[in-house]
């Protein structure tokens, strides 16, 4: 370190994805002096090449190849920069459903969070990204494969809701919308923290929260490796992401009580099928993820829409050899749908040599989540007319008879490691999302996310942090 | 390797990334790949990278319908038309 910087603020907010720039804009619109540490960069759309390699690598944390440790072992791809996961998600939009929230009153004690109180916070949210129902135009030939699918079967489904304006269906959400029409954090709230007087700095590197005689005084950082900076701010909000925030309060000292910090990780674990069509799909041609199917989200099993180009396809087609190579000449005709599962089992984060192990294990109960939604996904594409299915199972291994290890798992939902528990021997924060036992420290990312939701979590976690900043702002949200 | 395979490889955390330039040393050699067949999941993954390394090569994808030049270009010129960021 070669110097120290001090910067004086009300409140510092640690990340700037979905719950630190929703935060840090509705703070500093609110009046106060908000200062935003950002450990990633700036990305530049100019950037973007539509190239799935290419971009994994700029625009993911360890380039999209995080893991976790367990069986079956599950690719845990995390966004990094401003933004944060919005950079690169899909864009879906769901508000938590009704019964989550039930069983959060029930289960946690969280009597607040109810529908009609989240109302005005959703409302904002939702204003404030544009979210809209995608069009079946822009939807695509993909989600109109599972559309077919669904209807001969009677399913329920419908087009998800997305944050996208002026959007052209190009393809490549999860790598960088070249046309800046999805509506991540970083180009909504981001630009709207920056107008109202917020500081915004990127490679921040926080060392930890500073707290004094029970009360939040700031966080120590460094920038870019080499300055040294103490922010000094009676309030912090936390907002690292559900694996580094439970990491960052750990090396303070902080939330340990409990025992909860780092515990009750869920992940919504999720898979792809393909299906070989008789007609041209070009399945990134269009939104990749447009489409759900909801017949049987009461059992914790949700199909939706996923798709790309060639590249991303033949790294996670279920072939090998020469299969893998007649299905890629017809990629043309390759149609893919996701199934995520609103996963029962739970896992745990903690660190070892300064980064985060992450240890999962699928339950029984989820497998045969997993066995259910796969037989399911082969019905909906014979329904639709495919030609071959391919399960992402090993060969020769039917949905009912799969084992964990069979499976070939990703994740894009962490949720659960600081959760939200007005008893402070059940949870790291209570209902308004302050530590427990600490004034003036507050998280607003995924990890105080205390259950498993069964649809993404995006404007969960936004809504939450805007009904963070009014409770600090001492006003009650506009609607 | 091609420099976007060996870039996203570079970016994956240690001890993966180790793990992975091993395996894709391995499966562009023709006993290292006859080796893998014997192993599936770990085949399948050393197989997926050399085909994700070849399905991004632009002639490639775009003798499948898929132009990521095209997609990027039209991309930033939406973006100066509309002024977005």
């Amino acid at each position: 370190m070669t110097a120290t910087d001090r910067i004086d603020a009300d409140v510092c907010i640690v990340g700037a994805g979905a719950g630190g720039a929703v935060a840090a804009a509705e703070l500093a619109e609110g009046g106060a002096k908000v200062v935003v540490l950002e450990q990633g960069p700036h990305h530049d759309a100019d950037r973007f090449s539509a190239q799935p390699i290419e971009m994994m690598s700029a625009l993911y944390r360890d380039g999209g190849q995080g893991v976790t440790l367990g069986t079956p072992p599950i690719l845990l791809p995390l966004g990094r920069g401003i933004g944060g996961t919005t950079l690169v998600n899909s864009g879906t939009c769901f508000r938590t459903p009704p019964a989550v929230l039930e069983r959060w009153q029930r289960e946690y004690g969280l009597r607040e969070l109810t529908v009609q109180a989240l109302d005005p916070c959703f409302q904002r949210v939702e204003r404030a990204l544009s979210v809209a129902e995608v069009t079946p135009e822009l939807a695509g030939a993909n989600a109109a494969v599972a559309r077919r699918g669904a209807e001969a079967l009677g399913w329920s489904h419908g087009y998800l809701r997305r944050n996208a304006r002026g959007c052209v269906g190009s393809g490549v959400c999860a790598f960088g919308c070249p046309t800046s029409a999805k509506q991540h954090t970083g180009i909504t709230y981001v630009p709207r923290a920056q107008a109202a007087g917020a500081k915004i700095l990127t490679g921040a590197e926080v060392h930890r929260v500073l707290v004094r005689g029970g009360r939040a005084r700031g966080v120590q950082a460094s920038l870019d490796g080499s300055v040294r900076l103490d922010v000094h701010a009676p309030e912090v909000i936390v907002a690292a992401g559900t694996i580094h925030t439970p990491l960052l309060l750990e090396r303070s000292g902080l939330a340990g009580a409990s025992g909860q910090l780092g515990q009750n990780l869920a992940l919504h674990p999720a898979t792809g099928a393909f299906a070989r069509m008789e007609e041209i799909v070009d399945m990134a041609r269009g939104v990749p993820q447009s489409f759900y199917i909801d017949e049987f989200s009461a059992q914790g099993i949700m199909f939706e829409g996923v798709a790309g180009p060639p590249s991303y396809v033949a790294m996670s087609l279920p072939l090998t050899g020469a299969r893998h190579a007649e299905a890629m000449a017809d990629y043309r005709r390759l149609a893919q749908f996701g199934l995520m599962v609103s996963d029962s089992s739970r896992g745990s984060v903690r660190a070892f040599g300064g980064r985060p192990l992450i240890r999962y294990d699928l339950v029984e109960a989820d497998l045969a989540r997993f066995r259910t939604g796969l037989a399911r996904m082969r019905e909906l594409f014979e329904a639709a007319g495919a030609r071959e299915v391919y399960l992402p199972l090993p060969h020769g291994v039917a949905p009912e008879r799969a084992r964990p290890r069979d499976l070939k798992l990703m994740a894009f939902h962490p949720l659960g490691t600081a959760r939200a528990d007005v008893r402070p021997t059940h949870g790291v924060v209570d209902g308004q999302l302050r530590l427990h036992g600490v004034e003036g420290v507050h998280v607003a990312d995924g990890s105080v996310v205390p259950s498993s939701l069964g649809v993404n979590p995006q404007i969960t976690i936004m809504a939450l942090a805007t009904r963070l900043s009014y409770h600090l702002l001492e006003r009650s949200c506009p609607s | 390797m091609s420099s976007a395979l060996d870039r996203f490889i570079a970016a994956g955390p240690w001890p993966e990334r180790t793990g992975m330039r091993l395996l894709v040393a391995l499966a562009r050699r023709p006993r290292g790949a006859r080796l893998l067949r014997a192993l599936a999941p770990v085949d399948q993954l050393a197989g997926g990278l050399l085909a994700m390394e070849h399905y991004e090569d632009p002639a490639v994808a775009r003798g499948l319908g898929w132009d990521a030049d095209a997609v990027a270009a039209r991309g930033r010129a939406l973006r100066r038309e509309e002024g977005r960021p």
